[in-house]
Protein backbone atom coordinates (compact mmCIF):
# COMPACT_ATOMS: atom_id res chain seq x y z
CA UNK A 1 0.00 0.00 0.00
CA UNK A 2 2.98 2.09 0.94
CA UNK A 3 4.80 1.34 -2.33
CA UNK A 4 1.50 2.40 -4.53
CA UNK A 5 1.41 5.76 -2.71
CA UNK A 6 4.87 6.37 -3.77
CA UNK A 7 4.27 5.36 -7.06
CA UNK A 8 1.34 7.66 -7.21
CA UNK A 9 2.90 10.55 -6.30
CA UNK A 10 5.56 10.10 -8.90
CA UNK A 11 3.32 10.26 -11.20
CA UNK A 12 1.92 14.11 -10.15
CA UNK A 13 3.28 16.37 -13.23
CA UNK A 14 4.72 19.85 -12.65
CA UNK A 15 2.78 21.93 -14.22
CA UNK A 16 4.94 24.88 -14.18
CA UNK A 17 6.97 24.60 -17.77
CA UNK A 18 3.94 23.90 -18.93
CA UNK A 19 2.30 26.69 -18.31
CA UNK A 20 6.00 28.41 -18.70
CA UNK A 21 5.64 27.13 -22.41
CA UNK A 22 1.58 28.43 -23.00
CA UNK A 23 2.31 31.98 -21.84
CA UNK A 24 5.53 32.44 -24.28
CA UNK A 25 3.09 31.40 -27.15
CA UNK A 26 0.35 33.63 -26.17
CA UNK A 27 3.25 36.53 -26.32
CA UNK A 28 4.60 35.35 -29.33
CA UNK A 29 1.56 35.10 -31.14
CA UNK A 30 0.15 38.30 -30.05
CA UNK A 31 3.67 40.28 -31.01
CA UNK A 32 3.65 38.62 -34.71
CA UNK A 33 0.45 40.09 -35.57
CA UNK A 34 2.31 44.04 -35.15
CA UNK A 35 4.37 43.23 -38.34
CA UNK A 36 2.96 43.16 -41.37
CA UNK A 37 4.96 42.75 -44.12
CA UNK A 38 4.72 45.78 -46.54
CA UNK A 39 6.01 46.10 -50.11
CA UNK A 40 7.36 48.73 -52.30
CA UNK A 41 6.46 49.56 -55.46
CA UNK A 42 9.36 51.12 -57.40
CA UNK A 43 9.59 53.98 -59.38
CA UNK A 44 11.95 56.38 -61.70
CA UNK A 45 11.49 59.78 -61.56
CA UNK A 46 13.05 61.76 -64.69
CA UNK A 47 16.71 61.95 -64.64
CA UNK A 48 16.96 65.02 -66.84
CA UNK A 49 15.23 67.53 -65.17
CA UNK A 50 16.58 70.53 -65.36
CA UNK A 51 19.76 69.35 -66.23
CA UNK A 52 19.96 69.61 -70.25
CA UNK A 53 18.88 72.22 -72.63
CA UNK A 54 18.85 69.82 -75.53
CA UNK A 55 15.59 69.55 -77.40
CA UNK A 56 13.49 66.34 -76.14
CA UNK A 57 12.05 63.84 -78.68
CA UNK A 58 8.36 63.54 -78.27
CA UNK A 59 8.15 59.66 -77.24
CA UNK A 60 4.95 57.63 -77.79
CA UNK A 61 3.87 56.90 -74.17
CA UNK A 62 0.65 55.73 -72.20
CA UNK A 63 -1.17 57.91 -70.12
CA UNK A 64 -3.97 56.59 -67.39
CA UNK A 65 -5.53 59.44 -65.80
CA UNK A 66 -7.36 59.47 -62.42
CA UNK A 67 -10.01 61.75 -62.20
CA UNK A 68 -12.36 61.58 -58.83
CA UNK A 69 -16.41 60.64 -59.37
CA UNK A 70 -16.80 60.88 -55.40
CA UNK A 71 -14.80 62.55 -53.02
CA UNK A 72 -16.22 60.74 -50.03
CA UNK A 73 -16.62 61.20 -46.34
CA UNK A 74 -14.09 60.93 -43.60
CA UNK A 75 -14.99 58.76 -40.53
CA UNK A 76 -13.56 59.65 -37.50
CA UNK A 77 -13.39 57.02 -34.68
CA UNK A 78 -16.33 58.04 -32.32
CA UNK A 79 -16.08 60.92 -30.32
CA UNK A 80 -12.97 62.24 -32.26
CA UNK A 81 -13.16 65.31 -34.60
CA UNK A 82 -10.24 66.44 -37.19
CA UNK A 83 -7.18 67.51 -35.99
CA UNK A 84 -7.60 65.86 -32.30
CA UNK A 85 -4.20 64.66 -31.09
CA UNK A 86 -4.77 61.06 -30.11
CA UNK A 87 -2.07 59.75 -27.61
CA UNK A 88 1.24 58.97 -29.76
CA UNK A 89 1.29 62.96 -30.59
CA UNK A 90 -0.40 62.10 -34.05
CA UNK A 91 -3.56 63.11 -35.51
CA UNK A 92 -6.41 60.47 -35.61
CA UNK A 93 -6.39 59.16 -38.92
CA UNK A 94 -9.87 58.90 -40.23
CA UNK A 95 -11.29 56.29 -42.79
CA UNK A 96 -13.09 57.29 -46.23
CA UNK A 97 -16.28 55.92 -47.03
CA UNK A 98 -17.75 56.05 -50.29
CA UNK A 99 -14.97 57.09 -52.09
CA UNK A 100 -14.85 56.61 -56.25
CA UNK A 101 -12.58 57.40 -58.59
CA UNK A 102 -12.95 56.64 -62.59
CA UNK A 103 -10.13 56.06 -64.67
CA UNK A 104 -8.65 56.60 -68.61
CA UNK A 105 -6.50 54.17 -69.81
CA UNK A 106 -5.45 55.98 -73.34
CA UNK A 107 -8.46 57.19 -74.49
CA UNK A 108 -10.69 54.65 -72.70
CA UNK A 109 -12.94 55.28 -69.83
CA UNK A 110 -13.16 52.82 -67.00
CA UNK A 111 -14.95 52.33 -63.86
CA UNK A 112 -13.15 49.86 -61.56
CA UNK A 113 -9.62 49.01 -60.88
CA UNK A 114 -9.73 45.09 -62.56
CA UNK A 115 -10.65 46.34 -65.60
CA UNK A 116 -8.23 48.93 -65.67
CA UNK A 117 -5.62 45.96 -65.30
CA UNK A 118 -7.22 43.62 -67.28
CA UNK A 119 -6.87 46.87 -70.62
CA UNK A 120 -3.50 48.00 -69.61
CA UNK A 121 -2.24 44.20 -70.19
CA UNK A 122 -4.17 44.09 -73.31
CA UNK A 123 -2.13 47.01 -74.19
CA UNK A 124 1.21 45.66 -73.06
CA UNK A 125 0.71 42.44 -74.95
CA UNK A 126 0.06 44.64 -78.06
CA UNK A 127 3.00 45.01 -80.26
CA UNK A 128 2.46 48.26 -81.21
CA UNK A 129 2.85 49.45 -77.59
CA UNK A 130 6.42 48.57 -78.28
CA UNK A 131 8.99 51.79 -79.11
CA UNK A 132 12.49 52.21 -79.88
CA UNK A 133 15.02 51.91 -77.11
CA UNK A 134 17.91 54.37 -77.84
CA UNK A 135 20.10 52.68 -75.13
CA UNK A 136 20.10 49.07 -76.08
CA UNK A 137 18.93 50.08 -80.05
CA UNK A 138 16.24 46.64 -79.48
CA UNK A 139 12.53 47.78 -78.70
CA UNK A 140 10.76 48.41 -75.21
CA UNK A 141 7.43 48.82 -73.99
CA UNK A 142 6.49 52.33 -73.73
CA UNK A 143 6.36 54.32 -70.57
CA UNK A 144 3.35 54.60 -68.93
CA UNK A 145 2.32 58.07 -67.47
CA UNK A 146 0.03 58.40 -64.45
CA UNK A 147 -2.12 61.28 -63.94
CA UNK A 148 -3.61 62.10 -60.59
CA UNK A 149 -6.46 65.28 -60.90
CA UNK A 150 -7.23 66.65 -57.72
CA UNK A 151 -8.73 65.23 -55.03
CA UNK A 152 -7.09 61.58 -55.36
CA UNK A 153 -5.65 60.05 -52.82
CA UNK A 154 -2.19 57.79 -52.15
CA UNK A 155 -4.83 54.61 -52.20
CA UNK A 156 -6.12 55.23 -55.67
CA UNK A 157 -1.82 56.36 -57.33
CA UNK A 158 -0.28 53.41 -55.47
CA UNK A 159 -2.82 50.96 -56.73
CA UNK A 160 -2.89 52.02 -59.92
CA UNK A 161 0.61 51.85 -60.01
CA UNK A 162 0.69 48.21 -58.98
CA UNK A 163 -1.06 47.52 -61.67
CA UNK A 164 0.70 49.16 -64.50
CA UNK A 165 3.35 46.83 -62.78
CA UNK A 166 1.74 43.73 -62.74
CA UNK A 167 0.56 44.66 -66.57
CA UNK A 168 4.48 44.73 -67.20
CA UNK A 169 5.19 48.55 -67.49
CA UNK A 170 8.48 48.98 -66.22
CA UNK A 171 8.81 52.50 -67.17
CA UNK A 172 6.48 54.76 -64.84
CA UNK A 173 6.17 58.35 -64.43
CA UNK A 174 4.00 60.82 -62.66
CA UNK A 175 2.22 63.70 -64.04
CA UNK A 176 2.81 65.94 -61.89
CA UNK A 177 1.25 70.20 -61.10
CA UNK A 178 -2.01 68.87 -61.02
CA UNK A 179 -2.33 70.27 -57.51
CA UNK A 180 -4.62 70.27 -54.58
CA UNK A 181 -8.43 69.68 -55.01
CA UNK B 1 22.95 21.54 15.35
CA UNK B 2 19.84 20.23 13.58
CA UNK B 3 17.73 23.56 13.65
CA UNK B 4 20.87 25.41 11.90
CA UNK B 5 20.60 22.81 9.26
CA UNK B 6 17.13 23.45 8.83
CA UNK B 7 17.40 26.91 8.37
CA UNK B 8 19.90 26.58 5.99
CA UNK B 9 18.26 24.78 4.11
CA UNK B 10 15.23 26.86 3.78
CA UNK B 11 17.62 29.88 2.90
CA UNK B 12 17.96 28.46 -0.59
CA UNK B 13 15.58 30.27 -3.52
CA UNK B 14 14.55 28.79 -6.24
CA UNK B 15 15.83 30.56 -9.52
CA UNK B 16 13.42 28.85 -12.21
CA UNK B 17 10.66 30.80 -12.05
CA UNK B 18 13.38 34.42 -12.07
CA UNK B 19 15.21 32.49 -14.93
CA UNK B 20 11.32 31.94 -16.84
CA UNK B 21 10.19 35.42 -16.12
CA UNK B 22 13.56 36.66 -17.80
CA UNK B 23 12.91 34.78 -20.64
CA UNK B 24 9.10 35.91 -21.19
CA UNK B 25 10.52 39.30 -20.60
CA UNK B 26 13.08 39.16 -23.41
CA UNK B 27 11.46 37.45 -25.82
CA UNK B 28 8.76 40.10 -25.12
CA UNK B 29 11.31 43.05 -25.75
CA UNK B 30 12.76 41.40 -29.16
CA UNK B 31 9.30 41.44 -30.81
CA UNK B 32 8.14 44.46 -29.38
CA UNK B 33 11.20 47.00 -29.89
CA UNK B 34 12.13 46.23 -32.95
CA UNK B 35 15.04 49.20 -33.74
CA UNK B 36 14.57 48.66 -37.49
CA UNK B 37 11.17 49.88 -36.99
CA UNK B 38 11.61 53.11 -35.54
CA UNK B 39 11.64 55.05 -38.64
CA UNK B 40 7.92 53.64 -39.60
CA UNK B 41 5.02 55.72 -38.54
CA UNK B 42 2.06 53.79 -37.59
CA UNK B 43 0.22 54.87 -40.70
CA UNK B 44 -2.33 52.10 -42.93
CA UNK B 45 -0.78 51.71 -46.39
CA UNK B 46 -2.58 50.73 -49.33
CA UNK B 47 -2.47 46.67 -50.04
CA UNK B 48 -0.56 45.51 -52.99
CA UNK B 49 -2.17 42.76 -54.77
CA UNK B 50 1.29 42.24 -57.06
CA UNK B 51 3.96 43.33 -55.21
CA UNK B 52 6.89 41.19 -53.95
CA UNK B 53 7.60 41.91 -50.23
CA UNK B 54 9.60 44.33 -49.14
CA UNK B 55 11.12 41.58 -46.58
CA UNK B 56 15.09 42.32 -46.68
CA UNK B 57 14.85 45.95 -47.06
CA UNK B 58 18.31 48.21 -47.56
CA UNK B 59 19.53 49.37 -44.04
CA UNK B 60 21.11 52.68 -46.20
CA UNK B 61 17.48 53.57 -47.40
CA UNK B 62 16.03 57.06 -46.09
CA UNK B 63 12.36 56.48 -45.18
CA UNK B 64 9.88 59.55 -45.67
CA UNK B 65 6.52 59.22 -43.77
CA UNK B 66 3.66 60.86 -44.68
CA UNK B 67 0.64 61.47 -42.34
CA UNK B 68 -3.14 61.70 -43.90
CA UNK B 69 -2.64 65.44 -42.83
CA UNK B 70 0.23 65.23 -45.50
CA UNK B 71 2.37 65.95 -42.76
CA UNK B 72 5.83 65.10 -43.69
CA UNK B 73 7.91 62.91 -41.01
CA UNK B 74 11.18 61.97 -40.88
CA UNK B 75 12.50 60.08 -37.67
CA UNK B 76 10.14 60.30 -36.22
CA UNK B 77 10.30 64.13 -36.53
CA UNK B 78 7.05 66.49 -38.51
CA UNK B 79 9.58 68.49 -40.79
CA UNK B 80 6.56 69.98 -42.70
CA UNK B 81 3.05 70.37 -41.64
CA UNK B 82 0.42 71.64 -43.89
CA UNK B 83 -1.52 73.82 -41.28
CA UNK B 84 1.67 75.38 -40.39
CA UNK B 85 3.37 75.56 -43.95
CA UNK B 86 0.62 75.62 -46.29
CA UNK B 87 2.15 75.90 -49.92
CA UNK B 88 5.87 76.68 -48.94
CA UNK B 89 7.44 73.18 -49.09
CA UNK B 90 11.10 74.40 -48.74
CA UNK B 91 11.21 72.08 -45.31
CA UNK B 92 10.66 69.17 -47.60
CA UNK B 93 13.57 70.65 -50.23
CA UNK B 94 15.82 70.99 -46.70
CA UNK B 95 15.07 67.62 -45.86
CA UNK B 96 16.22 65.86 -48.74
CA UNK B 97 19.18 68.28 -49.53
CA UNK B 98 19.61 67.14 -45.82
CA UNK B 99 19.57 63.28 -46.10
CA UNK B 100 21.23 63.67 -49.64
CA UNK B 101 24.23 65.30 -48.10
CA UNK B 102 24.20 63.54 -44.52
CA UNK B 103 24.41 60.57 -46.61
CA UNK B 104 27.17 60.63 -49.19
CA UNK B 105 28.91 62.17 -46.27
CA UNK B 106 28.83 58.97 -43.94
CA UNK B 107 28.78 56.58 -47.40
CA UNK B 108 25.34 55.50 -46.70
CA UNK B 109 24.49 56.77 -50.36
CA UNK B 110 26.28 56.90 -53.49
CA UNK B 111 26.08 58.92 -56.56
CA UNK B 112 26.72 57.23 -59.96
CA UNK B 113 27.18 59.62 -63.41
CA UNK B 114 24.68 58.56 -65.63
CA UNK B 115 24.55 59.88 -69.36
CA UNK B 116 21.69 61.82 -70.17
CA UNK B 117 21.01 63.16 -73.53
CA UNK B 118 24.55 64.62 -74.49
CA UNK B 119 24.91 65.33 -70.61
CA UNK B 120 26.42 63.18 -68.04
CA UNK B 121 24.56 63.55 -65.07
CA UNK B 122 25.34 62.98 -60.92
CA UNK B 123 22.55 60.67 -59.62
CA UNK B 124 21.87 59.06 -56.20
CA UNK B 125 21.55 55.15 -57.15
CA UNK B 126 20.33 54.40 -53.88
CA UNK B 127 16.26 54.15 -53.14
CA UNK B 128 14.39 56.75 -51.10
CA UNK B 129 11.10 55.28 -49.62
CA UNK B 130 8.50 56.77 -49.34
CA UNK B 131 5.29 55.81 -46.88
CA UNK B 132 2.17 57.47 -46.87
CA UNK B 133 -1.43 56.21 -45.66
CA UNK B 134 -3.58 55.09 -47.96
CA UNK B 135 -5.75 58.60 -47.63
CA UNK B 136 -3.25 60.80 -47.90
CA UNK B 137 -4.08 63.21 -50.66
CA UNK B 138 -1.76 62.41 -53.60
CA UNK B 139 -0.46 65.74 -54.04
CA UNK B 140 1.43 65.71 -50.80
CA UNK B 141 3.08 62.64 -51.98
CA UNK B 142 3.68 63.98 -55.83
CA UNK B 143 5.21 67.26 -54.56
CA UNK B 144 8.11 64.90 -52.81
CA UNK B 145 8.50 63.43 -55.77
CA UNK B 146 9.14 66.67 -57.04
CA UNK B 147 11.46 67.81 -55.00
CA UNK B 148 13.23 64.39 -55.39
CA UNK B 149 13.77 64.80 -58.98
CA UNK B 150 15.26 67.94 -58.95
CA UNK B 151 19.47 68.23 -60.11
CA UNK B 152 20.36 69.37 -56.65
CA UNK B 153 18.72 66.16 -54.88
CA UNK B 154 18.88 63.65 -57.82
CA UNK B 155 16.89 60.50 -55.89
CA UNK B 156 15.67 59.18 -59.18
CA UNK B 157 14.73 55.87 -57.94
CA UNK B 158 11.46 56.21 -55.69
CA UNK B 159 10.12 53.57 -54.19
CA UNK B 160 6.20 53.52 -52.62
CA UNK B 161 5.28 51.23 -49.83
CA UNK B 162 2.66 49.47 -50.20
CA UNK B 163 1.03 46.60 -47.35
CA UNK B 164 0.67 42.69 -47.74
CA UNK B 165 -2.63 43.34 -46.35
CA UNK B 166 -5.24 46.26 -46.03
CA UNK B 167 -5.41 46.79 -42.28
CA UNK B 168 -8.07 49.24 -42.47
CA UNK B 169 -10.50 46.32 -43.86
CA UNK B 170 -8.67 43.24 -42.56
CA UNK B 171 -11.37 40.55 -44.53
CA UNK B 172 -12.80 42.68 -47.41
CA UNK B 173 -11.00 42.21 -50.76
CA UNK B 174 -11.49 44.61 -53.06
CA UNK B 175 -10.69 44.23 -56.84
Amino acid sequence: MTALDDAQEEAKGDMTPMIDVVFLMIIFFICIDFKVLESKLPAYLPKDKGSQSDVVEPQEQLSVKIHVESAGTPIYPEGVTAGTISPNGRPYRFKLEGHRVKWEVGPKPLYNLADVQKELVRIAQDPASQVPDKETGGKKLMTCVIEAYPGTYYEDVARTTDACNAAGFKEINFGGGLGAK
Amino acid sequence: MDLQKIVKQNVEMDMTPMIDCVFLLMIFFVLVIDLSQKNLEDLILPRAEYQEPDDQPPENRPIINVLQSGAVVYEQNVVYDPTVHGKNYAPIKQLLLDIRRQGLLTGRLKLKEEKVGSKMVPLIDDPILIRADKWTEWHYIGEIMKQCSQPDIAFWKVELAMSEQDKENPKKRTP
